[in-house]
Parts: C-alpha cells; sequence; structure tokens
C-alpha cells in the first residue's frame, strides 16, 4: 500500500505554504469549519519611496503581460508606491515618521486619521483592517476610502502574505493576542526593513521611525519590551500642534471605561445574549424590527413586526433601553396587564429635563423625577378610559441587532456648560442636544465647550453603557454660528444625508472636452448622429417654473393630414454624455437626485450638463431622447415611436407667461396655435385619469421669496396652480406611462419602475372617524376612485379650504411611492395607486433624478439604440440602484421642507402678524393649528394659552378640547381659529421656528 | 481569509495571498492504489481526489459494445469533502454533467478503437472540495490512465479561470484570474478549461457563470498558459514514477 502522505522534503512550497482554519456561524445559526490555504510570499512591497529594494519586484496585473518590455525600462509598478520618502516629524520623532494603528486606535480616533492637519503616511495593516471590518462596517467603508484618497498616503499592507510577517497563532493564544503580536511583528519588519533599504540605497540620511499606535497598555508595554516605537492615541495627539481639538475627536468611552466601571450603579437592564435573541425571535416570543422614536413625544417608541398589525409601543426610558431611534432592536412583548394606550400628549425633552448636570457624578436615576409624573399621569387617564383609545401591545427592547448610529447635527446645552473662567481650558462634560428631537442628548467631553456655545457642531454617539443615562458620545467638528444661512445649510444637508461637496476631478473628467462650446454637430455623417431623427425644424418649446435652468422636458403638437395630432415630449437626452458606469455616473447614482433648498440647488450632475448641454435651452439645438404620440382629437393614443433625436426650442415659458400667450387670442402664430392645441388635449387626457380614479391631493406648498442670494427672505407666499401646470404635468405622465409599458416589455425582469401601492385601511380609519363624529362625512376607501369620489364630497360650504384640509390630511394617511425592479413584484403589485395607472416608471427628468437615466438606457436598449449596459441586466444591482434612490428621494423631500421652514421662519423673524388657521390634531395638553397662509403647522400646548395652566378636559371621542379656569376656550377639531404668529427660537433644537398664539377658538369666532 | 474579493485592487493579491496568474500547489502520486489496473492521488490546493481505473475489460452484456471500447465515469462525493455535510444523490444533475464531459474528453485522447467490446471504468472519489473540481477530477484521471497502461494521444490537463469583477460590475481592470478556489467561485464568473497536451488544442471548456464577453478571451487564454504549467508538473510526476519503476526493474 503507498502512503498518500506528503512528504514535506523536496516540495518547494513547503516552506511558506500555512492554512488558516477558523470557525464561523452562519445565519441559520449552523456552524462551519472553514480550512483555507495561505501562500506567503516576498514580493509584497513596503510602498515606502524610499526604498529601492521593494521596487524591483512589485506585482504586475494582468496588463502588465502586455507592458513588459516596457515596464522593464521604466519599471513602473502597476501599484505606485505611495508612503512620501520625506514623511512629517513631530518632538518626539524628528527623522519624520510612518504611523501604523492598530484596530482599537482606528477604532476610537478614525475622526482624527480623516484630519488634514495631521495623520499622513499611514500603513494600515491587513490584519486591522479585517478586524475593524468584523468590529464595524461604517468605519472599515471610511478607511478604505481613506486608502484611495491620494493626499493622504494610507498604504495597506498586507502583512499575513508575506512570509516574515506572517505570525501563527499559538495555541491557547486568543485571536487578539495573535493579532497584536501580529502588528507588532509587522512594525518591527519595517523598520528592519527600512534601514536596510536605506543602507543599500547608501543614504545618510536618518531613516524615519515607524510608530505603532494602540490604545492597548498591554500592547504598548509588550511593545516598548520588543523596542518597537510605540505610543498611545492620546500621547501621540498630545504632540501634534492643534492637540486641544484633535484630543476632543478621541472616542471617549474608551479612556473613561476604567473610571466608569467603579461607578457601578446600573441604569439599565442588560441586553440578551445574541443567541439567546436569535433563538427568541426564530420561536416567536421575541421580536425584531426597526425602532422609531415618535416626534411629539420622545419618551414613546415603536416597533413595526410582522407578528402584530399595528405598531408595537416602547412607553417609559427603562422600556426602550438605549435603543436609538432607527437602531433595529429586538423586543418582548410585555404582560397585558402592562399594555398601554399610546400618549395622547406631547412631552418633550427640553421641557422636563431642563436643569440637569452633565457630569453627572451624583446618584443617576434612569427616570427622573418629572418624567416619572408626566408617565404616572397618562396611566391614570388611559385605565378608566374609552373604548377607542384601548391600551395596545406594549413591548421593551431587550436588546440591539444593529446600532444605525450616523453623525448628528447639533448645539451645545448652555446650561450644562460652566462658565466660570478659571476653569479655561479644562476638560468638561456637555450635554449636546440634537437637531432631530427623536435622538436623546449626547454627553460629550470638550476642552472647548466655551468656544462651542452658539454654534452649529456635528457630534457621533460611540456607546451608551448600561451605567450611563444618556449616549456618549465625541465633538467631530463646527459648522459655525447658529443661525447663520451657511451653517444651517450645512447642517440641513448633513441631517439628511446630502452630498455637497463639489464634484471630484474625477467626475469632472467625464465632462466632453469642448465644455460650454460644445454643439450639436454639423456634419450628419457623425456618429452621434446615427439612428437619430433630426426634429429640428418642429416647433418645439418648453414651459417650466420661472427662473428655470435645468430644463428636462420640452413639447410640441401639430396637426395631421388624416385629422389626428402629433404631439411630441423631448426629453434632455442625458445618457448620451452619462456613460453607464464611469466616474460621473457613480457619483449621480449615488446622489441619486438633485436637491431643490430654497436659495439652493445641490445638483445631482455637473453644472456644464445640468444648465448648458442637457438642458433643452430655447434657440439652440440640443439632443433630446422623444416620444411621439399620434393622437385622435379626442385624446385617444392612436400610436406612439419613441426616438433618439436632435430639437431645436424656439421658446422657453414660464407657466405664467404660456398661460398669458394661450390666453391672449391676438396671438395666432403656429407656436400659439399648438400650445392651444397640447392645453386641449391635456384637459381630455386628465379627465380620463380622474374618471379611472386618480386622486387629487393636496400638500401644503408655498414658495418664498427672496430677492437676491445675500438677502433675508421678503416674503412667502402660497404656490399658484396654473392651467399650464397641468398642461405639462398631463404629458410628462403620459410619456412616463408610455414609457413603463415599453421598457417592462422589452425586459420584464428588470425594468425600472415605480410603484405606489394602496395604503391599507387601517391609515385612514383615524380620519374616518373624525370626519364621521365633527362633520357626518363618510370618507370611503375601498378603491382610489371611491376615495376620489368621497373626498370630492367633503366639503364645507360656509369653509371653502375645508376640502383642502381633508386632502391634505388624507395624503398623510398614504403610502410614499417607491421605485422598484420589476422582476421583484408581482405585476398586479405595479399599480400607481394615486395615478390610477396599471404601470408607471419616471423618464422626464433625467437631469435631477438618477432613476430617469436607468429608464432612458433601458429605453435606448427596448428599441435597438444601443445595447443594454450589463450593470442593468443584474436583478440584484438594480435592487440597489432602487434602494439608494429611494432613500435620496425621500432625503431630499425632507431637506426641502426642512429648508422651507427654516426660510418661513427668518421670513417672519421680528414680525407679529395675525392669521386664520384650522385645527389639525387634538392632544389633551394642546393642539396643532395649520396656517394655510403659511403652509407652517405648529403646535400650541395648553402651557402657552394663559398662566397658569388653564384646567382642561379632553374628550378624545370627539376630539374636544375645553378649557377653564384661568382662560375658557373650547378647541374643536377642523375648527377655524385665529392665531398670532411670531417666531421664536427653539431651544431644543436651535433652529428659528414660528411660533403660534391662540387669539381665538372656534367658539368665540 | 475573510476579506472579500473586492479587496483584490488593492494589493493585487488574491483571497489566499496568490497572484492572478499563479496556481496553487499541485501534488500527485501514481499507482495508489495497488489493487486497480490503474490509480493516482492528486491535490489542487485543497481539492483532493482519489482516481482508480478498472479495465479495459470485457462487456458482460451479450451482444454489448461495439467497436471501440466505452468509457464509463463513476463520480463519488464524499459527505465530509466539503464544508458542510451533504448526502448527493446518485441522480444529481451537476454530478452527471461532470462524468457526461470526463467520458467525453477521454474518449478523444484514449485510443479505443484498440479495445473493441470493452469497457474503461474511471472512477473518481472526491474527499475535499475546495475549487477547480472538474479540473482536478480530469488531471487525476490522465494520471490513472497512464497508470493503468492505455495508449492516449497526450495528457489531458485542465484548470479553472476567472475573472476579479463579477459580471454586472464594468470594471475597465478586471484581471484574468488562475486556478479558482471555492470562495472566489462563489463569487467570480469562471469557466473550466481542458487542453490535449501542451499545445492550444481545448477539448474540455464549460463555464456555468455569466462572464461579460469581452473577458472572456483573456480567461481562455489564462486558462490555456495555466493547462500548460499543470501538464508540466504532471509529466514531471510521470516520470518520476516511471524512473522509479524501472530501477526496481533493473535491481
Amino acid at each position: 500500500m503507498t502512503s498518500l502522505k506528503r512528504t514535506t522534503v523536496g516540495d518547494p512550497h513547503s516552506t511558506n505554504i500555512s492554512s488558516k482554519v477558523f470557525v464561523r456561524s452562519t445565519k441559520s445559526g449552523k456552524v462551519q469549519k472553514i480550512v483555507r490555504e495561505l501562500y506567503l510570499r516576498q514580493d509584497i512591497p513596503c510602498s515606502s519611496t524610499l526604498c529601492t529594494l521593494c521596487l524591483s519586484n512589485a506585482p504586475a496585473d494582468a496588463n502588465g503581460i502586455a507592458l513588459e518590455d516596457l515596464r522593464c525600462l521604466c519599471s513602473i509598478p502597476a501599484l505606485p508606491f505611495i508612503l512620501s520618502d520625506r514623511p512629517a516629524g513631530t518632538k518626539a520623532f524628528p527623522n519624520g515618521h510612518y504611523l501604523v494603528p492598530d484596530t482599537n486606535a482606528l477604532l476610537s480616533g478614525m475622526d482624527l486619521f480623516e484630519q488634514t492637519s495631521a495623520f499622513y503616511d499611514v500603513i494600515i495593516l491587513q490584519t486591522v483592517l479585517e478586524e475593524l471590518r468584523n468590529r464595524s462596517i461604517p468605519l472599515y467603508n471610511r478607511l478604505v476610502g481613506l486608502t484611495k484618497s491620494e493626499e493622504k498616503r494610507f498604504y495597506v499592507f498586507f502583512n499575513d502574505f508575506r512570509l516574515e510577517t506572517y505570525v501563527v497563532r499559538d495555541p491557547g493564544e486568543t485571536i487578539n493576542d495573535r493579532n497584536d503580536r501580529a502588528v507588532r511583528r509587522a512594525v518591527k519588519w519595517y523598520g528592519e526593513h527600512l534601514q536596510q533599504a536605506m543602507k543599500a540605497a547608501g543614504r545618510t540620511k536618518r531613516c524615519p521611525s515607524i510608530v505603532m499606535l494602540s490604545d492597548d497598555k498591554e500592547n504598548l508595554q509588550k511593545a516598548r519590551k520588543a523596542r518597537i516605537e510605540a505610543c498611545s492615541l492620546h500621547d501621540y495627539v498630545s504632540g501634534l500642534a492643534d492637540a486641544d481639538l484633535l484630543l476632543d475627536m478621541i472616542n471617549e468611552l474608551r479612556e473613561g471605561q476604567d473610571a466608569r466601571a467603579s461607578h457601578g450603579a446600573l441604569l439599565y437592564p442588560e441586553y440578551f445574549t445574541k443567541s439567546k435573541m436569535i433563538t427568541g425571535v426564530k420561536a416567536g416570543t421575541l421580536h425584531q424590527g426597526l425602532f422609531n422614536v415618535s416626534p411629539y413625544n420622545y419618551l414613546e417608541g415603536s416597533i413595526r413586526v410582522p407578528a402584530f398589525e399595528r405598531a408595537l409601543v416602547v412607553l417609559g426610558r427603562e422600556n426602550m433601553n438605549r435603543a436609538v431611534q432607527g437602531d433595529a432592536v429586538v423586543v418582548e412583548v410585555l404582560p397585558k396587564d402592562q399594555w398601554k394606550a399610546p400618549s395622547s400628549k406631547i412631552i418633550e425633552e427640553e421641557a422636563l429635563n431642563r436643569n440637569e448636570n452633565a457630569d453627572a457624578d451624583e446618584q443617576e436615576a434612569v427616570v427622573t423625577e418629572q418624567e416619572q409624573r408626566a408617565l404616572v399621569e397618562e396611566a391614570k387617564k388611559t385605565q378608566g378610559k374609552s373604548i377607542e383609545r384601548y391600551p395596545q401591545p406594549t413591548a421593551r427592547v431587550v436588546g440591539i441587532v444593529k446600532r444605525n448610529w450616523r453623525q448628528y447635527v447639533g448645539h451645545v446645552d448652555t446650561t450644562s456648560v460652566s462658565l466660570s473662567t478659571s476653569e479655561g481650558r479644562r476638560q468638561q462634560t456637555v450635554f449636546l442636544i440634537t437637531m432631530d428631537k427623536r435622538i436623546p442628548k449626547i454627553r460629550v467631553r470638550t476642552r472647548q465647550a466655551r468656544e462651542l456655545l452658539g454654534k452649529r457642531v456635528l457630534v457621533t454617539i460611540d456607546s451608551w453603557d448600561r451605567d450611563s443615562r444618556y449616549p456618549i458620545g465625541h465633538f467631530v467638528r463646527s459648522l459655525g454660528e447658529l443661525e447663520t444661512k451657511e451653517a444651517e445649510t450645512e447642517a440641513l444637508l448633513l441631517e439628511h444625508d446630502v452630498q455637497y461637496r463639489p464634484f471630484p476631478k474625477a467626475v469632472l473628467d467625464c465632462l466632453p472636452k469642448e465644455g460650454h462650446d460644445w454643439k450639436v454637430p454639423v456634419n450628419k455623417s457623425e456618429l452621434s448622429w446615427k439612428d437619430r431623427r433630426d426634429l429640428r425644424d418642429l416647433l418645439v418649446c418648453s414651459i417650466d417654473p420661472p427662473g428655470c435652468q435645468d430644463i428636462d422636458d420640452a413639447l410640441h403638437a401639430r396637426l395631421l393630414p388624416n385629422g389626428n395630432v402629433e404631439v411630441g415630449v423631448h426629453i434632455a437626452d442625458v445618457t448620451h454624455f452619462v456613460k453607464p458606469d464611469n466616474a460621473m455616473d457613480s457619483e449621480a447614482s449615488g446622489r441619486g437626485t438633485t436637491v431643490y433648498l430654497v436659495d439652493k440647488r445641490i445638483d445631482m450632475l455637473p453644472m456644464l450638463l445640468g444648465t448648458d448641454l442637457c438642458s433643452l435651452k430655447p434657440y439652440v439645438e440640443r439632443f433630446a431622447f422623444s416620444a411621439i404620440w399620434e393622437m385622435t382629437p379626442d385624446a385617444d393614443v392612436v400610436d406612439v415611436i419613441f426616438t433618439k433625436s436632435v430639437i431645436r426650442s424656439r421658446e422657453a415659458f414660464s407657466y405664467d407667461q404660456a398661460q398669458r400667450r394661450i390666453d391672449d387670442m391676438s396671438q395666432k402664430d403656429q407656436l400659439t396655435v399648438s400650445m392651444r392645441t397640447l392645453l386641449m388635449l391635456s384637459k381630455k387626457l386628465r379627465k380620463k385619469r380622474m374618471d379611472a380614479g386618480a386622486l387629487n391631493l393636496a400638500s401644503p406648498e408655498v414658495k418664498v421669496q427672496i430677492e437676491n442670494e445675500a438677502s433675508d427672505p421678503v416674503d412667502v407666499e402660497v404656490k399658484q396652480q396654473l392651467d399650464t401646470n397641468s398642461l405639462v404635468e398631463e404629458f410628462m405622465l403620459l410619456a412616463n406611462i408610455s414609457v413603463a409599458g415599453k421598457i417592462y416589455n422589452a425586459f420584464p425582469q428588470t425594468a425600472m419602475l415605480r410603484r405606489h401601492s394602496a395604503p391599507p385601511a387601517s391609515n385612514f380609519q383615524e380620519l374616518q372617524n373624525q370626519l364621521k363624529v365633527r362633520r357626518g362625512l363618510e370618507l370611503r376607501t375601498d378603491s382610489s376612485r371611491a376615495l376620489a369620489d368621497s373626498l370630492d364630497t367633503c366639503v364645507d360650504p360656509k369653509e371653502p379650504f375645508f376640502n383642502t384640509l381633508v386632502r391634505i390630511m388624507a395624503t398623510r394617511c398614504m403610502m410614499s411611492a417607491e421605485y422598484f425592479c420589476s422582476g421583484t413584484q408581482t405585476f398586479s403589485e405595479y399599480r400607481h395607486y394615486g395615478l390610477a395607472s396599471e404601470i408607471y416608471t419616471h423618464f422626464t427628468s433625467p437631469i435631477r433624478r438618477y432613476a430617469d437615466i436607468v429608464a432612458h438606457r433601458q429605453l435606448a436598449a427596448a428599441i435597438n439604440y444601443e445595447q443594454l449596459d450589463s450593470s442593468l441586466h443584474s436583478k440584484g444591482k438594480l435592487e440597489d440602484v432602487c434602494k439608494n434612490i429611494n432613500a435620496r428621494h425621500r432625503n431630499a423631500q425632507m431637506a426641502a421642507r426642512a429648508s422651507i421652514e427654516y426660510y418661513v421662519g427668518q421670513a417672519l423673524k421680528g414680525r407679529i402678524v395675525e392669521e386664520e388657521g384650522y385645527v389639525m390634531k387634538v392632544f389633551s395638553n394642546g393642539f396643532t393649528v395649520f396656517v394655510p397662509r403659511f403652509g407652517i403647522e405648529s403646535l400650541v400646548r395648553l402651557g402657552d394659552l394663559a398662566v397658569p395652566e388653564p384646567e382642561a378636559t379632553f374628550d378624545g371621542e370627539n376630539y374636544v378640547l375645553k378649557t377653564a379656569g384661568s382662560r375658557t376656550e373650547t378647541i374643536v377639531l377642523f375648527e377655524k381659529v385665529v392665531v398670532k404668529i411670531s417666531d421664536q427660537k427653539e431651544e431644543s433644537t436651535g433652529k428659528r421656528k414660528v411660533r403660534l398664539e391662540l387669539v381665538r377658538s372656534g367658539s368665540s369666532l | 481569509m475573510p476579506l472579500d474579493t473586492s479587496s483584490y485592487s488593492l494589493a493585487l493579491l488574491r483571497l489566499d495571498g496568490r497572484r492572478w496568474n499563479e496556481l496553487r500547489r499541485i501534488h500527485a502520486q501514481i499507482s495508489t492504489q495497488a489493487a486497480a489496473d490503474g490509480s493516482s492521488y492528486l491535490e489542487m490546493g485543497n481539492t483532493k481526489v482519489i482516481c482508480t481505473i478498472a479495465g479495459p475489460a470485457e462487456v458482460r452484456r451479450t451482444g454489448g459494445g461495439g467497436s471501440d471500447a466505452e468509457i464509463k465515469v463513476e463520480i463519488d462525493i464524499a459527505g465530509f469533502s466539503g464544508v458542510e455535510r451533504k448526502k448527493r444523490t446518485k441522480t444529481d444533475k451537476r454530478v452527471a454533467e461532470m462524468r457526461y464531459t470526463i467520458a467525453n474528453a477521454f474518449s478523444s485522447s484514449l485510443l479505443t478503437h484498440l479495445y473493441p467490446r470493452s469497457t474503461i471504468q474511471i472512477t473518481l472519489h472526491i474527499l475535499s472540495q475546495d475549487g477547480s473540481l472538474l479540473a482536478a477530477c480530469l488531471n487525476a484521471a490522465t494520471l490513472a490512465l497512464i497508470d493503468a497502461g492505455i495508449p492516449m494521444t497526450d495528457y489531458i490537463v485542465a484548470c479553472t479561470a476567472g475573472s476579479t469583477s463579477s459580471y454586472s460590475s464594468n470594471d475597465e481592470s478586471a484581471d484574468p484570474l488562475l486556478d479558482l478556489n471555492s470562495s472566489e467561485e462563489m463569487e467570480l464568473p469562471f469557466l473550466t478549461v481542458g487542453t490535449l497536451g501542451a499545445g492550444e488544442k481545448v477539448s474540455v471548456l464549460v463555464m456555468e457563470t455569466r462572464a461579460q464577453i469581452g473577458r472572456l478571451e483573456g480567461m481562455l487564454a489564462v486558462g490555456v498558459d495555466g493547462c500548460k504549467q499543470v501538464r508540466e508538473i504532471l509529466d514531471q510526476v510521470v516520470r518520476r514514477h516511471g524512473k522509479k519503476l524501472v530501477n526496481s526493474i533493473v535491481e
């Protein structure tokens, strides 16, 4: 019998093959043992430009073969050497130094590494990178981003693949100890290697030091024993020039951990172990979901889980157990006797816990006395109360699956800062109040508390331990003074995760070289003319809001000899300039949408394209993507074709100008006539759509007038709807629907579509009930048609605005529309509820929406204009794109709204106005009023009515709040009230907000 | 290594520390089972295969068999060979296709007309799987057939080739890869190529994943090049074995 055992002698590979064995558990709970080979090598370069040894055997990629001869001549490695030959020095390392951080240094100081004032020439070890990835994906992504930036000079050294630096885990050694040892080995090797390289090159200059950064005391000690330069992050930063500023950025918890542990007072219950949570969720005894905090009451959270139809309620700080808005949590349903009704009361953190001490060395309780009182009152009320507000399943958080912490914008709580001069620059703990009311106060230790007062600042949460009532975070950077336009705009963009940095060079390189001089080629044999129809002789015009620069769409209409009408919608041909998968495309895909703020536009595509080359400006020739219908005079579509084209717009109208031109019967030129045809057809299209059950919803839209960029807003006006608005809208809808059908037929699995699902009946319950109780009206919601019809009946002859009010409230009950990839849903789910269309997509605004760019590419492929890019064949990729643009779209809307809110506040600054408003919501201790004139909605608390706070009786079944005592008023839902509007700086968020005061209520009107 | 394949561009290193054009370690032995007519044991990295040959033997069936020898392939995948213990059924489509591919490949390289009305039975036992399974089977079978002394025109040698970018990513700098291990096979497009001898005569080409057409040529070129290297290694094994055999006879 022959032995199959491999002999180690004579095998050239035996010294450099190792294997890595590890055990992992899969999602389904199985445990797998993985064995992987490791090929150790000696050609992994150190990447220091000082070293010539490594340069000679630097690796090449596959293209290197073709270039081999050339490569030998000038020896350009495929990966350029990164680390500088003259690295910066500090006091401790006068010869310059390369930094090698270990994992915990990165975990606690990532913000530092992103600084531009220090932290250059950093070696990131593979061991560290992997460990970091296992610990925190966001940090890992940030680090990878850093390694890609050229100026920071971060180099990833694959130490586990290099023979000299590979470390075998000893039996009994923990993986952390092994990794620390690997880091030390690599640091040592680097030092020796560089010295050797310097000697080989015969240089006399002194060799730069290799400095290990670690926060692990044991690791530092061992390093010193092995004569490796090492220091803690804190010590290192202290030696830098702007130490004060940088020190604040170190993640606090690590430093304070030892000190805190001795306190011992644990305020929150411990989380369940991971396995307990997994088994619990599997068995159905625990539930997993996203944690949402009520915007009205910071002590009330809710979680939607599949097992319950309505959201589970989480009440009180203890039950919320350190969960923060957006975290993925696991909850346990409490026994039935502890179920509570969701609050009908407004509770704001600021009002209750105003005077806490941030340093909090004295005993902390989870629930402050004031909070306790608020909760007890609440509980009393729910006990003996009506059937309507029955207690709901209530739960408590038992564990966190994933934290979704991001960076938060806020301001330092003035009261928590000690201002005595003697304390100077001493480090102190302050509270940071975030703009988002759903986020708790964050405890931050800083040396610059006094400078930060009155500034907008960016912070991150580091941890939330059981012994601390509030999460602990650290300060990232200051955005500027509160209430300055720059700081507030940046804050707003950060809060809504809008990417607003200028386009990087790689993106700008993708633009056409001709710049603004780019023109449609005269010669029709040019490649870009291929398969393009010449539509320059058509009378095309565009209609947009005044001052619009990025003109996406233009229209034309002309009579055909057979009595039918030819209607064309021409859309900017953005995909001619934005090719799939280049830098510009990925940037646009990341941004997802252009964001419109009151005074600013954050573009999805560079200006050159958005406002010039793609924009269908008048009097110049432009490439377009056209949809051309033949329609009967009754607006029935006979035929449609899609084609790439060249057009020349004759005029760019604003809605207003177009309306006047159409109305002016003395104008009889061709263009005007065709516009009248379009208007006529659009009215018929609209009628058809309405008959099919499309909804006419309303949202409070106002416009802020600004005289120029620098000045403060002048006035606020409600947006007007003209016939021409709906003219454009109708044809855009038609184009979108036609295109959706076309691309769905061509790519049934991967078409980019948009859907709007029917809202569940439960969403309307509250509104239906309110209408029935207050007005005796019935709202039918069984179909969009029924809803549209019953909305039409919701009128109050005395109150013309009542209908709009109901529509606004109905809009809020709707689901939001979303992009999706056709293969992920069944056809019946494609429906667009609001538009009453079987299928829908976005095609008409490729300059400002990425979804349209995808639709353009798919349509171009569907008409055989070009090959479909492979990335659009993949369902998975498209799903990722959809997920991103859905989120971006939502964020953009919220940012726009927040911007308007800010400017309305600024416009009202110092003014006091009395306006009519309507009661939209009634709570037991306040109500919200909507003021149509300014499109604002705000709370009026009982406490604001009079001093002392009047007593109130709340009739939740009839939505009536009666006050007595210091002031007698009756607040009834839907009723008109008169309010005094003034502005006020909101203490809790630092925003300037309007403040409403009740002047007269319905009863006394 | 837990870093995923996307980290390739950072240092042009693969998950296991190899460069794009490097084979894994190949270890092979001939005549491992004395009882079989021919046998071999082959490791490509952590993929381990035992191959035994029975035949050429007379067909038992009455009136069966044609003018050429029939090649029958049996593949037995051990339950412990993968990461997870899995029982394969006899009718597993994937295994059936591998059997067919192997039989087909060897029926063109073996001089089967020398053995009319007989069968050559190739039995493959897979002890451990870590990617490039079909290639390992083909290589092991070649060695075992040589051991069995069945005349052939040349070695059939095989290896896999892939691409560093998945089908849907339009990465300009996608590199072709040689000899994929199982974690790479899971994520990346790849093909198995087998050549007859060291030339560029491709006799086996199997691809089950989607790859962009522009990358195919590079993948194929790297694969064929890899086959050349594999042939060199197998040839050494055969010659070493031959020398030992001759020595033992002379002594």
